[in-house]
């Protein structure tokens, strides 16, 4: 009897702190998939000439880019917003480097294991478009792949030509959160 | 059922069964799952364990192309030599990489130089070989020294990131090499209420990149972003120290007697060589590169300076450096302008990047101004950090009762969140002038922003009659920015290096914009000559400072003649080059500042693409490094086996708060993990309480 009901609250308490656990990591990426969506929409609001609308009521953020990586089946929405919580949400322009598609080096973060994930299949060569809420398009060329401590803010520099530089967290597959290293991907502007 | 099998057992005993199958059964679990996920976590965040633990010893790790390899990232120590002649110094930073790992590495050394500086000479030294630099068009010195590199040959390649800010990459320097890159540079001194004053940055203030968030831990400059452990070392850990120490010494031949000298953060040694020069010396073990060096000097009253022309020829060109100090103004036309009453504008900057130190001296500096308001003038004052607030929507008397009220805001403001400069510059510059009021606007900032080019041009636009004066605080604040807002802003910039000097610089500050010394300069070069002068426009003068002009001419100089308005009479003085006044550098110098003065059409709306042949072709031209233009010297030998090698980053020392990019990585993974590992053990759990249960009922 006793021993029954003891084996059961331990399943039970296992089972309760392992859904939460898988809950907490769905809920990570349920949000990174959902916002997106909102926010192509108040994109396409934006774009076609309506108001400035925010994704959802309470966002503090707004869509300034739209990425695209055709081959790889890549399109996100760059936000203007780079803390910590907008991140959820989507890649965003870090604000103090040139804006997207302008001159200068513009810089993009994600979380690597999200809307970033695609980073790791990224080569040389590879072509990411770009389009501006104003319609704007660039296309940038992949230059340079490398991994950088995350004290070496150098990679935020400004460049003499239009630069699209993407940074993600290192490695890839890391278990625990909070890396030092930084996956940076370079992409030089080629139209 | 358990108590059916052993009749004798208590309930106490039955209770204490069933704790102690839930406590084994969910401590077994938690551990299985612990030691799963440690084990893990041991696996793949190998890189972080190894540098974590290299890192006590002040070392930085690097990967190699090998996965799971790593290497220790190369140190440099480095050693200035400042010779200063006249009003000219030409500075020899000698860089020495020292790869410490057991493989051929790439060094990367992210150095601060003053913001004036003429960067002409690189040189490499290996073994006794040296090797000269050329300078080469931005991306051909990349080229050159990415081939230099494939082909397994040592090359270095100098370039600016910032005006004030240089990269040096030195490739493949051997185990337990060492590599010597020296770099040289010229610069023109500051010379100010009778004092010369040269500056040698050691720290490079890490740049405050706008998020638009508010800071959980108060401190860092990126809002939002944790810091690794409590310490704000160079590496972000606690207890490692910057392993790249600074050696300076400064010799200094005035031409005449050095009446007095002094260094103002750093204990220094000065004596007098042989020849008569004066020599400071940083005295060692406080070398930390955490804080500027600046060494002041005045001559002997007689000998001070009124005016100075340096020249220099270069091939059908003459160059000259022109220094004129204005006469000093009558008690009676001070008086006379001091009359006006003033709208004084005090904008303080209370981003996260202020907090500590920095901010007490700019409450400080912020309360000396207010003191020195009359009953007359106006005032508001105007804080920004993720947002621009004003004390009140437009300027207000400064009658003591509101005085006393701003007081009291000042003393409350605290420093968080982010630097958004717009919004207060906005805020302060209205592009209105009040009528019968003289519009100052007092900037308190550390400077640490990243849009530059931005905010000059919306200084320019919104300018209007208002001067904007820019106050450097802390221990590395941009001076780039700030002296060129001051620029755009025709005011003058301050740098206050430490609490107990606010008193003394912004007393200096008050007394010298209290009335512009000599206004409407203009100077007259000889009849005929064709001369290009920088600045084009010499600005409003206040008290202390001197004319200060680099000019080119196709011709021979003549007699030069600087004239302005002092007070409200026309004042005019007559130079005249002499033979013993020449000095190397001067076209160097002209150079630079001609350079700078294309960069600032950038600010002023010119397309980079119609600047950049401009920039690149007196770059090279002159040997200059510069936004588009860059030294590189290649060995001739290949010295290092050709392919992967690994590149570092040599840690710059960052004053007071480090700077890491952003943190993107969530804890999806390791939840995800956690919680299959929880369901597993909840199976396990169930298998070993079913298999468990016959054997408790026979």
């Amino acid at each position: 009897m006793s021993r029954r009901h003891a084996t059961c609250a331990a399943m039970f308490l296992l089972l309760g702190l392992g859904a939460w656990q898988l809950a907490s990591a769905g809920w990570i990426h349920a949000k990174a998939l959902i916002a997106q969506r909102l926010i192509a929409s108040a994109w396409v609001q934006a774009r076609d000439g309506g108001p400035a609308r925010r994704p959802w009521p309470w966002a503090d953020l707004r869509p300034v880019a739209r990425l695209t990586l055709a081959s790889r089946k890549v399109d996100l929405y760059v936000l203007d917003n780079a803390s910590p919580r907008a991140l959820a949400f989507g890649p965003a322009h870090v604000g103090g480097t040139a804006s997207p598609g302008g001159y200068g080096n513009t810089v993009l973060v994600a979380h690597r294991d999200t809307h970033f994930a695609f980073l790791e299949r990224v080569e040389i060569g590879d072509e990411l478009e770009f389009e501006t809420a104003r319609g704007r398009r660039a296309r940038y060329r992949v230059q340079e792949v490398t991994i950088v401590d995350q004290g070496e803010s150098r990679v935020l520099d400004e460049a003499g030509d239009a630069q699209l530089t993407l940074i993600t967290c290192y490695p890839f597959d890391a278990v625990r959160p909070g890396t030092r290293l930084r996956y940076v991907v370079i992409a030089g502007r080629v139209a | 059922m358990d108590g059916k099998a052993a009749p004798k057992r208590t309930p106490v005993d039955l209770v204490g069964d069933m704790i102690e199958l839930v406590f084994r059964a969910f401590v077994g679990g938690v551990a299985a799952a612990v030691a799963m996920s440690l084990a893990i976590l041991a696996l793949s965040a190998t890189a972080q364990a190894a540098t974590l633990g290299e890192a006590k010893t002040g070392a930085l790790l690097l990967m190699t192309k090998t996965a799971g390899q790593y290497t220790v990232a190369p140190r440099v120590a480095t050693e200035v030599a400042i010779e200063v002649s006249g009003m000219v110094a030409r500075t020899r930073v000698t860089q020495h990489f020292h790869n410490p790992g057991s493989e051929h590495v790439e060094g990367v050394y992210v150095f601060p130089l003053p913001e004036k500086a003429a960067v002409d000479r690189l040189r490499i030294l290996i073994g006794s070989r040296a090797i000269e630099g050329r300078i080469r068009e931005k991306g051909e010195a990349r080229r050159i020294y990415a081939q230099a590199k494939s082909e397994g040959k040592k090359a270095a390649l100098v370039e600016q990131q910032r005006p004030n800010l240089f990269t040096n990459t030195v490739a493949h320097i051997g185990p337990n090499e060492r590599v010597e890159v020296t770099i040289e540079y010229q610069q023109a001194l500051g010379y100010e209420n009778g004092e010369y004053r040269m500056r040698f940055p050691l720290a490079v203030a890490p740049r405050y990149v706008p998020m638009g968030e508010s800071a959980p831990i108060p401190g860092p400059r990126t809002p939002g972003l944790p810091i690794a452990g409590a310490g704000f070392a160079a590496e972000g850990l606690p207890g490692v120290a910057p392993v790249n120490p600074v050696d300076i010494v400064v010799f200094i031949d005035a031409g005449v007697p050095v009446a007095s000298a002094r260094s103002s953060y750093h204990e220094a040694a000065f004596s007098k060589a042989g020849d008569g020069r004066l020599v400071v010396q940083l005295v060692k073990a406080q070398e930390e590169a955490d804080r500027d060096f600046e060494l002041t000097w005045s001559l002997a009253p007689a000998a001070t300076p009124r005016a100075a022309l340096f020249t220099q020829t270069q091939g059908s060109i003459d160059y000259a450096l022109l220094m004129v100090v204005p006469p000093q103004p009558t008690e009676a036309e001070r008086r006379a302008y001091t009359a006006l009453p003033r709208e004084m504008v005090l904008v303080i900057d209370t981003s996260g990047s202020m907090e500590g130190a920095s901010m007490e001296q700019a409450r400080a500096a912020l309360l000396m101004a207010l003191d020195t308001l009359g009953a007359n003038d106006r005032f508001n004052v105007i804080e920004f950090n993720s947002r621009a607030r004003a004390l009140h929507p437009s300027a207000v008397p400064a009658s003591a009762e509101l005085l006393e009220h701003a007081s009291a805001w000042v003393k409350k403001l605290k420093a968080r969140g982010g630097t958004e400069m717009e919004a207060a510059l906005d805020l302060a510059l209205d592009g209105r002038d009040t009528p019968g009021y003289l519009r100052q606007v007092i900037f308190i900032t550390d400077g640490a922003v990243g849009n530059e080019d931005g905010l000059f041009a919306l200084i320019r636009s919104r300018l209007g009659g208002s001067r904007l004066f820019t106050v450097g605080i802390g221990s590395a604040p941009n001076g780039h920015f700030m002296t060129r807002a001051a620029q755009f802003g025709r005011g003058t910039f301050t740098y206050v290096g430490n609490l107990a000097e606010v008193n003394e610089k912004m007393s200096r500050l008050f007394a010298r914009i209290e009335s512009p010394v000599l206004r409407d300069v203009k100077i007259r070069w000889p009849d005929g000559t064709p001369v290009e002068t920088f600045p084009e426009q010499v600005p409003d003068l206040y008290l202390g400072e001197p004319v200060l002009v680099a000019a080119a001419a196709t011709a021979p100089l003549g007699t030069v003649v600087v004239s302005g308005t002092s007070g409200n009479q026309p004042w005019s003085v007559a130079l005249t080059p002499q033979a013993d006044r020449t000095a190397a550098g001067v076209g160097a110098l002209w150079a630079r500042a001609k350079i700078a003065a294309h960069m600032d059409e950038i600010a002023r709306g010119t397309a980079l693409e119609e600047v950049r042949p401009k920039v690149v072709k007196v770059a090279l031209e002159h040997h200059l490094v510069s936004a588009y233009t860059s030294l590189v010297a290649v060995d001739v030998t290949p010295t290092a086996p050709t392919g992967a090698t690994a590149t570092a980053l040599v840690k710059t020392s960052l004053p007071h708060g480090a700077f890491d990019l952003p943190q993107t990585d969530t804890a999806a993974t390791l939840q995800l993990l956690l919680g299959l590992l929880a369901l597993l053990a909840a199976g396990l759990v169930a298998v070993v309480g079913r298999r468990a249960e016959p054997a408790g009922a026979a």
